[in-house]
């Protein structure tokens, strides 16, 4: 553990929230809360002051400036004035921060609760030009991948993509070659297995006798069958349990317990909970046979779909056209670099009139309005575009069901999905809204390169594909961190939604 | 404000349901209340545009945000922060979660969705589902709940007729028995 930095008290400064400037052997200055804040404060409006690109190239750049300023628009570079320069990094952080480019300043919101005395930390971006002083308090559950560039991000966009043009690993060979899953750029996100927990599994009370003397079984197993206790219901159990050196027999689940024959001389039958159904995983059975031996019937696994050589240089280079659009969105419309993209299935390259490709950046900051996610504007483009084109509308199974037997799922059938078939690529986990709306679109598979475990809706926050309850399922891919696809970073403050 | 001015709003929502089920679409309608007045209100319109997403709320939502009026401070993160909706549905996990990155005051809907409900039914997204920066909201049901399912159950019944095989013979039975609501007046 690092011995806890000394803290000496700050110039003396006014603020609204009551935020204090200390000093710390490690970070030098920084902001403190002196008293409680709760979460989604806006604890500064920083103004800022701006350099022109030429300025900040020519000048700024060479200077002590280069360690504090943000990027603004039209490649200006801005110092946040008041306490905007002054807080230090953390990942994660506790402070969020928005730039309002209308008004030239930067606005420091609470991403949680603070206590008194709590250093306020933002999130400087993945590209840091200094060792942090500690490291992350969190226990991390994501290792950073190193992407190998972070001593490039100081050369200038221009040579970067120059140096950095990545070339297609998967451009040569066969292209009908199936790809082993290890040489896959991604890995298949697989469902977690069922029924982990002891407390998620289901029981029903049935009826169990002990038998003292094990000859007796084989007289009570015929009775069972006379009795009709024999049916299906219990087939996922097995009748018998040793025990040490009890033997124990599972007779039923009636409501009254059975009367075995007379002459055995039984103990009176008594209530167990028992699984209510076999065992899909060997984590499973283990903890349904703690409550009565279970059959083990592990789930004939789907096969994973095989990727053709071709396929993946097609994936490799749909990755690398989103990562584009991202880093154009940010650079030229100062848009956070976030893009979806759904290109022409891989399987209608050799149609005559294959789907046009669709892809969108998120335009949440040039159109106000902050559901302007990438992957639902892609959504709408293919939506608008089938609606132009006549297409049949999607179906109405994503009508909400109230009771079973209004079941909506049941009552069509044949109709055209809007994204069946297709593979989403995306530069970030979609967030908990879009993911949901890739479920009722339909989508075949998601693949994205940035998982965001905070936000995320496959696979971060939650899994919504997995979820129990909803109707359709789709394939996550996680882009490996050591495949690369581009030079650009285009890493997130990990609290937005992405 | 009493029982009496959610049933009062929810009735509007139900209007708007009711336009949906006269358009052909999953009637579910909603309306967004704001200083004791109505500024926007929407259904369904997933057949029209060929989209599955949008659902009545991110109609509504798409107004609300369009028009400065309603929006007056530029670039605001929360714009219905002290907004309330109706809805007749439970809001689904898409569309819960849209409500909680514009920082929704309050949720008011009619009967629970149990394939996609993102108020609780499958998924918690108004407040168990932890969020870094949003905070959660309070997400109500049973305001006009039987209005809200009978009128799902006549789009059911509609759409049933014209489908081409239907399913099973026991999912039909059970359709002829359920009556048709009387019209909300």
């Amino acid at each position: 553990m690092f011995p806890e930095p000394s803290l000496s008290p700050g110039p003396h400064h006014l603020n609204r929230t009551g935020c204090l400037i200390k000093i710390s052997d490690n970070t030098g200055r920084g902001v403190y809360a002196s008293q409680f804040i709760p979460k989604n404060t806006d604890i500064d409006i920083s103004p800022v002051l701006l350099f022109s690109k030429q300025e900040y190239e020519n000048h700024g750049r060479h200077t002590v400036l280069d360690h504090y300023t943000f990027k603004w628009t039209e490649g200006r570079m801005a110092l946040a004035l008041g306490l905007g320069s002054l807080f230090n990094h953390s990942d994660p952080p506790n402070v969020t921060y928005s730039l309002d480019i209308r008004n030239d300043s930067i606005r420091y919101t609470t991403a949680r609760n603070i206590h008194e005395g709590e250093e306020l930390c933002i999130f400087y971006g993945h590209n840091l030009w200094f060792t942090p002083a500690k490291p992350s308090s969190q226990t991390c559950s994501e290792p950073e991948t190193d992407d190998g560039w972070g001593g490039l991000t100081v050369v200038g966009d221009d040579q970067q993509d120059e140096i950095m043009d990545i070339p297609n690993p998967y451009a040569d060979g066969d292209t009908e070659a199936i790809t082993s899953e290890e040489d896959l750029p991604f890995i298949r996100l697989k469902p977690a297995p069922e029924e982990e927990d002891a407390q998620s599994i289901q029981t029903v009370q049935a009826w169990v006798v002990d038998v003292p003397d094990p000859r007796h079984i084989t007289t009570l197993l015929k009775w069972l069958k006379q009795a009709g206790l024999d049916g299906p219901e219990l087939g996922h159990l097995k009748r018998i349990r040793k025990h040490d050196d009890l033997t124990s027999l599972l007779l039923s689940t009636t409501a009254d317990p059975p009367q075995p024959p007379e002459d055995l001389n039984l103990p009176a039958p008594y209530l167990l909970p028992v699984p209510t159904s076999a065992a899909l995983t060997l984590p499973s059975l283990s903890l349904k046979s703690a409550l009565w031996p279970t059959m083990y019937t592990p789930r004939r696994k789907d096969e994973p779909e095989p990727w053709t050589r071709g396929k993946v240089a097609w994936a490799w280079n749909a990755m690398k056209r989103t990562v584009g659009a991202a880093t154009k969105a940010r650079l030229e419309n100062d848009e956070l670099p976030i893009a979806a993209h759904i290109p022409a299935p891989y399987d209608d390259r050799t149609a005559t009139s294959p789907l046009p490709t669709f892809i969108a950046a998120d335009t949440r900051r040039s159109t106000r309005h902050p559901l302007r996610h990438a992957s639902i504007i892609a959504i709408r483009q293919m939506a608008d575009y089938r609606a132009s084109q006549g297409l049949d509308p999607p179906p109405d199974d994503d009508a909400p069901s109230v009771d079973p037997q209004s079941d909506p799922k049941e009552t069509r059938n044949g109709s055209n999905y809007l994204l069946t078939d297709q593979t989403f690529f995306v530069t970030h986990e979609p967030c908990i809204m879009c993911s949901m709306a890739l479920l009722h679109s339909r989508v075949k598979e998601v693949i994205y390169l940035h998982p965001m475990s905070k936000t995320g809706g496959c696979g971060g926050s939650a899994c919504l594909p997995m979820l129990k309850g909803v109707n359709h399922r789709f394939t996550i891919f996680q882009w490996k961190g050591t495949t690369k696809v581009t030079a650009e970073d285009i890493r997130i403050d990990p609290t937005i939604d992405v | 404000m009493d029982s009496n001015d959610h049933l009062k709003w929810m009735k509007e929502a139900m209007i708007m349901a009711e336009e949906a089920l006269a358009a052909g679409e999953v009637p579910v309608g909603c309306v967004f209340v704001r200083d004791g007045r109505i500024i926007a209100k929407a259904r369904n319109r997933t057949n029209e545009l060929r989209n599955a997403t949008r659902h009545a709320e991110l109609e509504a939502i798409d107004c609300i945000i369009a028009d400065e009026t309603l929006t007056p401070e530029i670039g605001q993160q929360y714009p219905l922060s002290k907004t309330t909706l109706y809805v007749t549905v439970e809001p689904c996990i898409m569309c819960a979660s849209a409500l909680r990155q514009l920082g929704i005051q309050e949720v008011y809907y009619g009967c629970g969705n149990e394939r996609f409900g993102g108020c609780g039914s499958v998924l918690g997204v108004n407040e168990e589902l932890d969020h870094p920066v949003h905070k959660s909201y309070k997400a109500t049901g049973g305001f006009r709940r039987e209005d809200a399912i009978m009128i799902l159950r006549r789009f059911y019944i509609t759409e049933n007729a014209n489908a081409p095989v239907p399913r099973s013979k026991a999912n039909r039975v059970l359709k002829t028995e359920i009556n048709p609501p009387s019209s909300p007046h």
